[in-house]
């Protein structure tokens, strides 16, 4: 049983938060990706969240937008993703990895406004994502059947 | 361009500035690394910049103070190396610590000078610019001698969607302008930005845009070329790739441009554990000796943490100055070995560039070439190029094409880099994905430190 586009193919939306250049870790994510058999579409560097929303209208059947953020300006770059998020202008979940936050200090709390912005599944372990993808499949899938 | 809305009228003239060097007393960043070169030393230097201009001068005096470097950078902040003036000075404004460089632009060019007198080594200004021409101006005003940078190698690491043409375009201003100063008496040092992405950068493909950067330079008149190379982490890959520097300017270039080598001390994922950070540092320093190399740029055993400070940044200078002991001279490499990377490296880099300087337009064949992939670098942050290169390391560490995507090789260089993978059993790790994640925590492996994030 398939729920995946035309040709077979599952999509992610993949790419870096707007203030960041490290591609580096996001190339390596989606060559595993694409190994795996999915269609990334790579935004790569400095991707500001108008350009994620661009790119799901081009690719509506995308499973995921999975953003890295590398910089610890994640908060600072996403946030602009309520007001997308309010317009319908990215319906699918929205995936954020990597150095959340400045300082070395990591608080719950830094995560906790990631969450409050829409960010649905906060991630440190980039192996993990295959599974993450297909527990979000998973979660759509079940709602859509109730 | 943003860069227009400056006042550029309130810089002095070249002949102006030119004038002013020469009364400064200090040699230029040239006249440095000549007498390096000639004294069979390594000239060091370290990255170093914050917002603050009295911060700045106190941070120069105090590594000149404690560690003596031979060059002293300002390393410039993101809003600068963007053209973004107003964020920098709104920045600046409010709090200079929130800046990640100096901004010279908005300080402006006689601040430049106040730093430029405080000190006696010449000053190099470090960026990442794909159009640094206000900065460049700006610069030459300071009385500063040495500038970084290139048309691919500060545009496709740094920038997402920049034309190559524009950074092209832009850099063959600068180079322009060099020759202009050149003429005038003055020889700027430009120095290439070789480490491009700084991870897993296969030698040649650092080699060959820097050939291309140089040739585009000395056809513009600079007279005064630093090819810098980033460490791979294989000892004797890596002094192959800087002795590689000479043979490629006597190769490529006209006999009446300088050339030095330059080598960037390890710029991927370093060890955590200082001891073990200066374990690199100091194996570092030791390839820029036995390779030959006019000048280092260090790193510090804060390099996992982030930007360093001044005590690390004095400990990495008078670390990596060990390695210009007498004493040291009894250390030997596998001769054999360095000549055999060195035929290989040449091999490819003649493979890479050959075709593109035959071409008509230098420039436009430049673009056309990545845009084709007959270029390409990996990892690269801008979308003109392709990233089909695929770095991995073999088994004994050295960095080979796991796949070299549309870049013109032969079959024998694609068989000498397909077997080279294949030896001792093949590459460590699993997937490529697997793999070359363990080929970039390379050190970390090597000091059995766990590949964890460092938080």
């Amino acid at each position: 049983m398939r729920h995946d586009n035309d040709h077979g193919t599952r999509t992610v939306i993949l790419g870096v938060a707007a203030s960041d250049s490290h591609v580096v870790a996001n190339q390596l994510i989606a060559l595993g990706l694409r190994a795996q058999g999915w269609h990334v579409v790579n935004l790569g560097a400095c991707t500001s969240v108008a350009e994620f929303a661009a790119a799901y209208a081009d690719h509506p059947r995308a499973e995921a937008v999975v953003i890295g953020s590398l910089n610890g300006h994640a908060y600072e770059d996403l946030r602009d993703l309520p007001a997308v998020r309010a317009d319908g202008l990215l319906d699918c979940p929205v995936v954020l990895g990597g150095n959340l936050s400045v300082g070395s200090y990591k608080d719950s709390a830094d995560l906790e406004r990631l969450y409050a912005l829409g960010v649905d599944v906060i991630m440190s372990d980039p192996e993990a994502l295959p599974a993450t993808l297909d527990g979000l499949r998973a979660r759509t899938t079940t709602a859509g059947a109730s | 361009m943003t860069g227009a809305a400056l006042p550029a009228a309130d810089l002095p003239s070249f002949a102006e500035s030119v004038a002013y060097v020469r009364a400064l007393g200090k040699p230029s960043a040239a006249d440095v690394l000549r007498a390096a070169e000639a004294a069979g030393r390594v000239a060091l230097q370290p990255r170093c910049g914050v917002g603050s201009h009295a911060q700045m001068m106190t941070l120069l005096q105090d590594l000149e103070q404690h560690a003596r470097p031979d060059v002293l950078t300002l390393t410039i902040d993101s809003h600068t190396r963007l053209k973004r003036f107003d964020q920098a000075r709104a920045a600046l404004e409010r709090n200079p610590a929130d800046l990640n460089g100096y901004p010279l632009v908005t300080h402006g060019w006689r601040r430049g000078r106040e730093l430029n007198e405080a000190v006696s080594a010449p000053l190099e200004v470090r960026h990442g610019s794909p159009d640094a021409r206000l900065l460049f101006t700006t610069s030459v005003a300071a009385g500063i001698t040495s500038f970084e940078g290139g048309g691919i190698s500060y545009n496709l690491p740094y920038s997402k969607a920049v034309p190559l043409s524009e950074s092209l375009a832009a850099w063959r201003e600068v180079d322009a302008m060099c020759g202009d100063l050149a003429g005038r008496g003055l020889v700027i040092d430009r120095e290439l930005f070789g480490t491009l992405t700084a991870v897993l950068v296969p030698p040649s493909v650092s080699l060959a845009v820097s050939v291309l950067e140089a040739v585009a330079a000395a056809r513009e008149g600079v007279r005064c070329v630093s090819v810098a190379y980033p460490q791979g982490g294989h000892f004797e890959q890596d002094v192959a790739a800087l002795r590689a520097i000479p043979a490629l300017a006597a190769r490529y270039l006209p006999a009446d441009v300088e050339v030095h080598a330059v080598l960037h001390e390890f710029m991927g994922v370093f060890p955590r554990e200082r001891s073990n950070a200066e374990d690199l540092i100091l194996y570092g320093a030791l390839v820029a000796r036995l390779g030959g190399a006019a000048k280092l740029i260090t790193k510090t055993y804060q390099e996992a943490y982030g930007i360093p400070d001044t005590r690390a940044g004095i400990d990495g200078l008078l670390l990596a100055s060990r390695a210009n002991s007498p004493l040291l001279g009894f250390i030997k490499v596998d001769e054999e070995r360095v000549g055999w990377e060195l035929e290989w490296i040449l091999r490819e880099v003649a493979e890479i560039v050959e075709p593109v300087l035959c071409a008509a337009d230098l420039y436009q064949e430049i673009v056309a070439a990545f845009q084709e992939g007959r270029l390409d670098i990996p990892f690269s942050a801008s979308r003109y190029a392709r990233s089909e290169v695929v770095p991995r390391r073999a088994a004994d560490g050295a960095i080979r094409y796991h796949a070299a995507g549309s870049l013109p090789f032969s079959a024998g260089t694609r068989r000498h880099n397909e077997r080279s993978l294949a030896a001792d059993g093949g590459p460590r790790g699993g997937d490529l994905l697997k793999g070359l994640t363990a080929d970039i925590n390379y050190f970390l492996h090597e000091f059995g430190e766990s590949p964890a994030a460092p938080s």
